[in-house]
């Protein structure tokens, strides 16, 4: 069993818009998988049937041999799969430290003690700066994220996203609005935080994507256009046609 | 935070020894009117639990307060020689399960179907309430007569009004430092994150229905021993107990006390109750000043008296205080 996740079939319309017409891939287990195509291709509608957010036409999902289609957010992320937004998706009035701890409790499962108060769960704590220092946030713990710089703030996001300690995680975009060489730091950091993890990444930086990823998964219009090693993806001639272009020879 | 915490640890220790040693300095009817506050206060820290820290605006508080107050009053019509503890038991109970029932029915709803629906079950309430006469007693009310506390073979008198107020000062006191206490539980913070950004909380493993329902439920507790207490304090109730009236009197006590810390509306009670009955000695139209005062209250200062009093450091030290905000949220600033 290494497929942590198999995505078969799956079509996704909105009252007849077809976003995903039978997308099927699998992702091995701690296999660093991209997830590249075109604006509008359906990229983060398949995030976000993945994780929960909305269900497929039809098709299924497996997750570690698991059927998830039909489980909503909350289960998955209690099954292990986390996942980031593609825009700033945090607790904005409160702390950093906060903003992560939220997801670190929930994998401890102190999500609804009306006795239990996180401030004294030292192991909690830890675990909470532990993070927040892995993604070099620890000077600004007990700031409010509006006050967090831009990249701070995609930093917490990514922060948030692996708060849970999931086995399978969906990065959705981490480098939007980033300049080039933010960008180049940002997958360097991501790149280590998620060592030993399932990642599955949206990015549009095509080096970025070649240099990171095992994998790589071309959407087209709705479906997988083709999925392999990035050698295999470069050396494409319908990728080439339909997204590379000849620069990226 | 640490600060702040330890203020309210000795604005708790303040409260409690000013309320011990009020009856000594205070007229009886004046006594009975800060038995009057402080169960009023529960019923208002428990809305603003609602309000203030999950963003629900409910109008359907008095169903909660009604069935507390009822409860208490049926059970020590119908079942002679109830304890009073069974008694407001019962009363608690009794708010539960309608709480779940509620609660269950009103799972998925946010915003203004929240608002809307809580007022159609709160009129519900009312209507079977005035109907149902031969338990609730309709429009005459029900008459009662407190009973005693008995601990084995010691009798406590609770006829009295000194007696009921310290009754009062512990029992609903402790339930007040409980929900001051809730707001750092895991459950506490749970629904302010959910009032913050829902749909990220789902994506942590939180089931933010569920959370919802446990907050409502558990706020829905507290009114209703609040309500019991009211029925026990007037030993006397009416449909007002559970009438629409009762809720906006919740809301404005918590607005008026500031809906943005856990304290606000506590003092909101304290002077609503004042200026209610200080009003009403001089006029029948009272309610029409109160109304005035709430309207002036939301133009002028959203935040509260609380708003206020925590600008006055600011003041002092010849800061302008912070912009008001729309609700004080951040861990630092909710006590």
């Amino acid at each position: 069993m290494t497929d942590c996740l198999e995505i078969i079939d799956v079509y996704k319309d909105y009252s007849g818009l077809a976003v995903l017409s039978g997308v099927q891939f699998t992702v091995k287990r701690k296999e660093r998988h991209a997830v590249i195509g075109p604006n509008g291709a359906g990229k983060t509608t398949l995030f976000n049937i993945i994780s929960g957010k909305f269900r497929a036409s039809s098709g299924t999902i497996r997750f570690k041999g698991q059927d998830i289609s039909r489980k909503s957010a909350y289960a998955l992320n209690r099954l292990g799969i986390s996942r980031s937004f593609q825009i700033t998706n945090v607790f904005q009035e409160l702390s950093v430290f906060e903003n992560i701890r939220s997801g670190v409790r929930s994998r401890y499962g102190l999500r609804y003690h009306f006795l239990r108060k996180p401030d004294s769960n030292a192991r909690i704590n830890e675990r909470t700066a532990a993070i927040a220092e892995n993604l070099g946030l620890k000077d600004v713990l007990h700031v409010p994220v509006s006050a967090l710089s831009y990249g701070q703030q995609r930093a917490l996001e990514i922060g948030i996203a692996l708060s849970t300690d999931p086995d399978l995680i969906l990065l959705d975009e981490p480098t939007a609005g980033m300049t080039r060489e933010e960008t180049v730091q940002a997958i360097e950091t991501i790149d280590r935080v998620t060592a030993g993890l399932t990642l599955i990444i949206i990015e549009h930086d095509m080096d970025v994507v070649f240099s990171l990823a095992d994998t790589i998964s071309v959407l087209h219009y709705g479906k997988i256009l083709i999925s392999g090693a990035p050698d295999i993806i470069r050396s494409d001639q319908r990728v080439k046609d339909a997204y590379l272009g000849e620069d990226h020879l | 935070m640490i600060f702040q915490k330890k203020a309210s640890h000795f604005v708790i220790a303040v409260l409690f020894l000013v309320g011990g040693l009020a009856p000594f300095a205070l007229r009886q009817y004046q006594v009975a009117m800060l038995t009057e506050i402080i169960f009023f206060a529960l019923y208002a820290v428990s809305y603003n639990l609602l309000l203030g820290y999950a963003g629900l605006l409910s109008f359907g508080h008095a169903m909660f307060f009604g069935t507390g107050a009822f409860t208490a009053a049926v059970a020590l019509v119908c079942i002679p020689g109830i304890s009073i503890w069974s008694d407001i038991f019962l009363a608690v109970l009794m708010a539960i399960l309608v709480g779940l029932v509620v609660g269950s029915l009103l799972l998925r709803t946010k915003g203004a179907y929240f608002a809307l629906l809580t007022l159609a079950f709160n009129s519900l309430f009312y209507v079977v309430a005035t109907k149902w006469s031969s338990v609730t007693g309709g429009d005459d009310g029900l008459s009662i007569t407190r009973p005693n506390i008995s601990i084995g073979s010691i009798t406590i008198q609770l006829a009295g009004i000194t007696s009921f107020y310290y009754f009062t000062l512990v029992i609903i006191g402790m339930a007040i430092v409980f929900c001051w206490y809730f707001t750092h539980t895991a459950m506490g913070r749970t629904v302010l994150l959910i009032r913050e950004n829902e749909e990220r909380m789902n994506f942590l493993g939180y089931n933010t229905h569920i959370s919802r329902l446990l907050l409502f439920v558990f706020t829905g507790a507290a009114a209703g021993l609040a309500g019991a207490f009211y029925s026990l304090h007037f030993q006397f109730v009416s449909i007002s107990a559970i009438s629409v009236d009762m809720t906006t009197t919740v809301l404005l006590m918590a607005f008026v006390g500031g809906t943005g810390t856990f304290w606000g509306p506590i003092l909101g009670t304290f002077v609503y109750i004042i200026v209610q009955s200080y009003l009403s000695d001089l006029t029948d139209h009272w309610p029409l000043f109160m109304g005035l005062i709430f309207v002036f209250m939301v133009l002028v200062m959203p935040g509260g008296l609380s708003q206020i009093i925590q600008k006055i450091p600011g003041v002092f030290s010849g800061k302008s205080g912070d912009e008001p905000g729309d609700r004080v949220v951040t861990e630092e600033t909710i006590l």
